[in-house]
This record gives structure tokens, sequence and C-alpha cells, in this order.
């Protein structure tokens, strides 16, 4: 077990000619015990992160350091982690057990008795047994996924790495498996860092999310701080799902002024001040659809969810999208006034997409208490 | 042909009618005979030239092979086997040969020929040595191109590769020239470092060493290139796997690269087995099969005893002994190294 701290890490790929910069300059800490979610769109540079960490790849420059251990010089076989893939990239030509025990054959001293006896309880843990003598080939997705997190289990790592480990299972197991795996971190307490491209995942399994654009981290914190308090637009785009709507908009006075007749009046304009133009976000739980809304938009699907429906509109270009209560159901073409409160407003800087004003609503009863680490 | 042509007089793009008739009403009696193409008929007629090849030049031979070798062999077919009329030609198959009923004896001479065992003994003994060193060798070469840190591999990998195109005759002269022993190109560089010449031709010892050296260097790179594909079919996350699990370099080959590369090497130690079992125009070649049978291998022997000595049966016995043995080996060794 070991706390992780990353300084100034960068990941520059040269090939020739070209230099693509994977990774920018990233500080990130991540405390004993703690689970970590990287999480960005496909080529952010989170699986390099995950990569450098590992050992997988050199870093170009920075360091890394597990607890008082500097590490960032040695090999991936020398780092005591252990790493789930997305593939899993089990041994094909090895049984379940073979495969378990054989990162103890390679770097502990344990008789074959020990190494035996340990692969069996972690087996267990994970209901293997009985598939201990089978190879890969013969297990399904699951079984295949469960042997893979034995493997990382049984060398009781200082760090676990996992690189979008439930991307090849379907929705239902990867359901399951999230919660599986969250326990399972819980009970053996190990610092964990998982990648996802995922937002779902990341929200549901993270203590903390990390979120990552184009190399760069964007912001880290607890989900619900994330999705409440974005530092910018993209990471307020990215989290959340269906996600946040967002339209521009002119400021006169205390009034913004949008497309398509859109119109809003702040009480409160310390935000804008010095600002002509803004972003403005508004999460679609927050849209409510009332008869005496200031704004009208027209409505082109709903999407019946059975607790919920999900009201898709059009303002001008702009597609707005509502969470509605089930019993509500404009029909395709209807146009329908809306409303929401300032509180759940999000304005952004026009240009940098920096945060002017995030939620600042009271959290809805029964979010606060599941936030609990 | 057009019944309309008028002649022009000029017999040859014109020829008489009455020729053509002929050939017509006779090419209409045979159809007339034959069935109708029509459905499966028409397919199996068109593919087979490839049947009729295959069993002509392959199949037959090897059936009259295992025939041969309990006769012996008198002399060339006088005389005809049988003859079809088709009534504008007609075809006569004749005698192949005149032969003389000895069954098995041809194979109990083979138990007491001492030379028949010197080659297999020859034989034997490149191969050992032969086969192993050569996919040794390609396999180190495989791997060492596959590293990602080597430069120019397009380059190493063809040049190492050129040799499989080299004429084996023309190769084995090259070998000749180089180990000639007086005026030879390596007896020359070994004696720039002081090494007295060595009797690369003429020592039992040395001949076999040349032969292995001859055939190693034609068909390395054969095996490096099917090794080599077969290397960069291995998956990098199992390479990372290994790594993570505290694996070096040592280990990665032997617990990643050999157990995923094992259904290429076996192919590649049955193809070269087979190949080596079949030596014969490198001694045949180089050494000529001495110094005193030293380096003659069994085709070599079996050569001689069709096309020099003429007995055809002996020979034909000796090859269908030949091919029982490589074909016991090869299955030996898919059962023993096919096992997942």
């Amino acid at each position: 077990m070991a706390r992780i701290e990353i300084d100034n890490l960068t990941k520059v790929y040269d090939s020739g000619d070209e230099s693509i910069v994977a990774v920018e300059d990233l500080d990130l800490e991540v405390e004993d015990g703690e689970f970590l979610v990287l999480v960005g769109p496909s080529g952010c540079g989170k699986s390099t992160t995950l990569r450098c960490i590992a050992g997988l790849e050199d870093v170009t420059e920075g360091s890394l350091r597990f607890g008082e251990r500097d590490v960032t010089a040695l090999r991936g076989s020398e780092r005591d982690v252990a790493m789930v893939f997305q593939n899993y990239a089990l041994y094909p030509h090895m049984t379940v057990r073979e495969n378990i025990g054989f990162g103890l054959k390679l770097s502990t001293k344990l008789t074959a008795a020990e190494i035996s006896e340990r692969v069996e309880s972690v087996a267990s843990m994970l209901g293997i047994t009985d598939l201990l003598e089978d190879k890969p080939k013969e297990l399904s997705g699951g079984q295949q996924q469960r042997v893979a997190l034995g493997r990382a289990i049984v060398r009781e790592p200082a760090v676990f790495l996992m690189d979008e480990p439930l991307s090849n299972l379907d929705a239902k197991l990867r359901a399951e498996m999230r919660t599986e795996l969250q326990e399972l971190q819980q009970d053996l307490d190990v610092t964990t860092v998982y990648v996802t491209h995922d937002q779902t995942e990341a929200m549901a399994m993270g203590d903390r999310v990390a979120v990552m654009n184009d190399g760069v981290l964007q912001q880290v914190g607890p989900p619900e701080g994330i999705y409440r308090q974005p530092v910018n637009e993209f990471v307020a785009n990215f989290i959340g799902s269906p996600s946040i709507n967002m339209l521009t908009a002119e400021i006169d006075g205390d009034s913004l002024t949008g497309p398509a007749g859109f119109s809003y009046r702040l009480s409160d304009t310390t935000s804008v001040k010095g600002h002509s133009r803004v972003r403005v976000g508004v999460r679609p739980e927050d849209i409510t659809i009332t008869d005496d809304g200031p704004n009208s938009a027209t409505v082109s699907v709903v999407e019946p969810m059975g607790n919920e429906n999900f009201c898709y509109m059009e303002l001008g270009d702009h597609e707005l999208t509502a969470r509605i209560d089930p019993d509500l159901r404009p029909r395709a073409g209807e146009t329908v006034r809306f409303t929401f409160d300032e509180e759940a407003l999000y304005l952004f800087d026009a240009d940098s997409g920096a945060a002017l004003k995030t939620k600042s609503d009271a959290v809805a009863p029964g979010i606060e208490t599941e936030v609990s680490s | 042909m057009s019944q309309e042509t008028e002649s022009t007089g000029n017999p040859i793009a014109n020829p008489d009618p009455s020729v053509l008739d002929r050939l017509r009403f006779a090419r209409q009696d045979v159809a007339a005979k034959l069935p109708p193409l029509r459905g499966q008929r028409i397919a199996y007629l068109l593919v087979s030239p490839f049947f009729v090849l295959f069993g002509l030049f392959l199949a037959f031979p090897v059936v009259y092979t295992l025939y041969l070798s309990f006769f012996e062999w008198q002399s060339v077919g006088q005389g005809n086997l049988f003859w079809i009329d088709f009534g504008p030609f007609h075809v006569t198959v004749p005698r192949i040969a005149e032969l003389q009923f000895v069954g098995l004896s041809n194979y109990t001479r083979l138990l007491g020929d001492g030379l028949f065992w010197q080659s297999m003994f020859n034989t034997t003994y490149i191969l050992l040595i032969q086969v192993p060193i050569m996919i040794g060798l390609a396999l180190a070469l495989a791997v060492a191109l596959n590293a990602s840190f080597v430069r120019f591999k397009g380059l190493f990998r063809t040049a190492i590769a050129l040799p499989i195109s080299a004429n084996i005759v023309a190769y084995s002269t090259v070998f000749l020239l180089l180990f000639n022993e007086q005026f030879g190109f390596v007896n020359y560089l070994l004696s720039q470092v002081g090494v007295s010449p060595i009797a690369w031709l003429t020592s039992e010892f040395w001949a076999r060493k040349t032969i292995i050296a001859a055939v190693t260097w034609r068909w390395i790179g054969y095996n490096m290139i099917i090794l080599l594909a077969g290397l960069q079919n291995v998956p990098q996350q199992l390479y990372e796997a290994a790594e993570i699990d505290g694996a070096g370099r040592w280990e990665k080959f032997r617990y990643v690269t050999l157990p995923q590369l094992r259904p290429v090497l076996l192919f590649v130690v049955v193809l070269s087995t087979i190949g080596t079992f079949k030596l014969f125009a490198e001694p045949y070649v180089i050494t000529g099969g001495g110094p005193t049978n030293a380096t003659i291998t069994i085709v070599q022997y079996i050569y001689r005893q069709a096309f020099v000595h003429w007995n055809l049966g002996y020979a034909s016995a000796l090859t269908v002994i030949f091919v029982a043995l490589v074909s016991v080996i090869s299955i030996a060794q898919i059962r023993i190294g096919g096992d997942d």
C-alpha cells in the first residue's frame, strides 16, 4: 500500500520529425487506499498516464513516487504494481492456477505450496475455484475478468492499476462487476488508479475523479464536486448523462439573451461583471416544464425511461434536454414553456471556457448521504 | 469452320473441304458416343486437368514406386501394354519396364547393405547437428530483428533471407570454392590468423561440417522469416502483463515468446527435418558423397542405386523405407510438439 505522487509528468511520443504530447505537466496525488478514477474522452492521455505509473512507458519529464520510493527510473517489474488490462492479457498456454500464480513465482521466494495456498484463497474470494485447472480460452468474458483480477490481487501489490477493465463485458455484467470491484477495493484497501472513458463508471466508482482532456488534467475531486462545481465547460460537458445543455448568450445589464428568443433575468450579476458574452449551462434535471415559464421550445422526441422521461427539445438550432416526470408527456412538435432556477445555472467564459458560476442550489435530499467518503 | 467458305485455291487457308468434313463427322461420331455434358459432368470435365496431371505425374509414380520395390528391373519395356482406337487416331501405351518379381528380397537386401546404413548414419548425423543449430540461430536472428531498438530491420531481413533465392547447384559450387583446401577463401582467412589449413572436404569430420554450414547458410533466412512472422503475432499485452508480473527479458522469452511461438516452431522443425533428410544436391556437388562415403546421404544413395547402377527395384525399396521413416519422424514430432 502506498500513496502515489505524480509531479509534472510529461509524456511525449517522438516519431521521427513529429512529436505528440500525450500527457502534459500532470500533477496528481492519490492517497493511500484511495480509489481514483482517471476519466476522459479517448486520446485524452488517461491510459498513457496509467502506463507511465505502471512503468510500461518511460516518462519524458517529471517524477513518480510510491510512498517514499522514487519509482520514476524503475522498470515495471520492480515497481510492485499489479495491473488489469482491458482485454485481460491472460497467458493463453497457462491454466488459471498458473496464470494467477505466475507473478508470485517470478517475483517472490514463496514455495510452490505457499503460492498454491494463496492462489486458492484468492480464487475462493473471487468464486473461481472450479476454474483453476482450465485454460483461459475455456472461460467466458466475465470469468476471464475474474482471473485477471485474481492475478492482480494475489500479488498484494502497493498499487492497483486498471485500464478499462469492464469495457469488454456486457452491460448487466459490467454493473455487477462494478459493485464487486468497489467492495473488493474497500476490503483490500489498496491504492487504486482506474481508467475509464465512461463517466457513469467514474462517478459511480471513484472516491475521487480526475478528468483529463488533450493530455491535460482538468479537474480532480469527489464525483459530486466535479458534477456541481466543474472548473470549465469541458468538465461540465463531459460529466453528467444526459449532457448539460449549453448555449451562448449576450449580456445586457442583468439579462441574458440567447438564440431563438431565449432570455433569462439574473438577480445576481456579480459573476458576469465585465463580460459581454457567456456560455450558459443548465443540467437536464434542472429544467422544469411549466406553462408560466419564461422561455419556450419545440419538443422533438420524448424518451420514456419508466421512472423518468427525457424530453428533447429544439431551441432554434440548439437541442435542449430535460429530465421530466414520467407523467408529463408532451407530444413531438408541441411547443412547451420551461424554466429553471438561477441557483442551478452554470455560466462559463465564452472564450476560455472557465467557470464563472456553478450550481449553488441546496443539494437534493439523498445525494449528500451517498458521498460519505 | 464455316461451310460457306469459298475455295480460293490456297490449300493452307482453305484446306480440302473433304478433310474438314471427315474431321467434323468423326468429331460428331465421338460426341454421339460420349454421354451429354450437362450439370455435374461438365464440372468434372473442367476440373479434370488437375486430376489428370496429378495422377500422371504424382499419384502414379508414388504407387508405381511401391509396386516396383517388389521387382527387379530387367530392361526398358518391350511392346505395348494396351492401345485404344479412337477411329481417326489411336493411342498406344507402351510397357514401362520388363520386371521380374522378387518378393521382399529388395527389403531383406537393404538390411545387410552397409552403404545404406552408412548413408542413413550420415544423414542422421547431419540432421541432428544442422537442424538444431539452424533453428536456434534463426530464432535468435528473428528475436533480434523483432526487437524495437534494432535499426535497418528491412535491410537485415532481406540480406539474411537472400540465400533462399540462390540456385542450389550454384551456391554449392561457391561453397566448394570457398572451402577448397589449397586455394579456398576460408583457409586463406584462417591462415591470416595463424590457423593451419583445415581439410574441409577430405576429412570425414570436416566434410560433414562443410555440408552443415552450406545447408544452414541456404535455409536460415527462410526459417527466420517464418519465425519472425510468428513473433510479430505475439500480442504485445502479454509482454506487458509479464513485465508487471515481474518478468525479465529471459522470463518473457521463456514464458511468453516460446509458448506463443510453439506452433510456428513445430512447423519449422518438421519442415527443416524433412528438408535435411532429403539432402542431395549439396553433398553431390561439394563432396560427391566423400571422403570414403562420409557425406553420402540417403537420397544420394538412392540416386546412385537408381540411375548409376540401374537397380530401380532396389532403389524403390529404399525410397519406400525412406518415406516411411520421414513420415514416422514427422508424425512423432507433431504428436510430441503439438500438444497444447
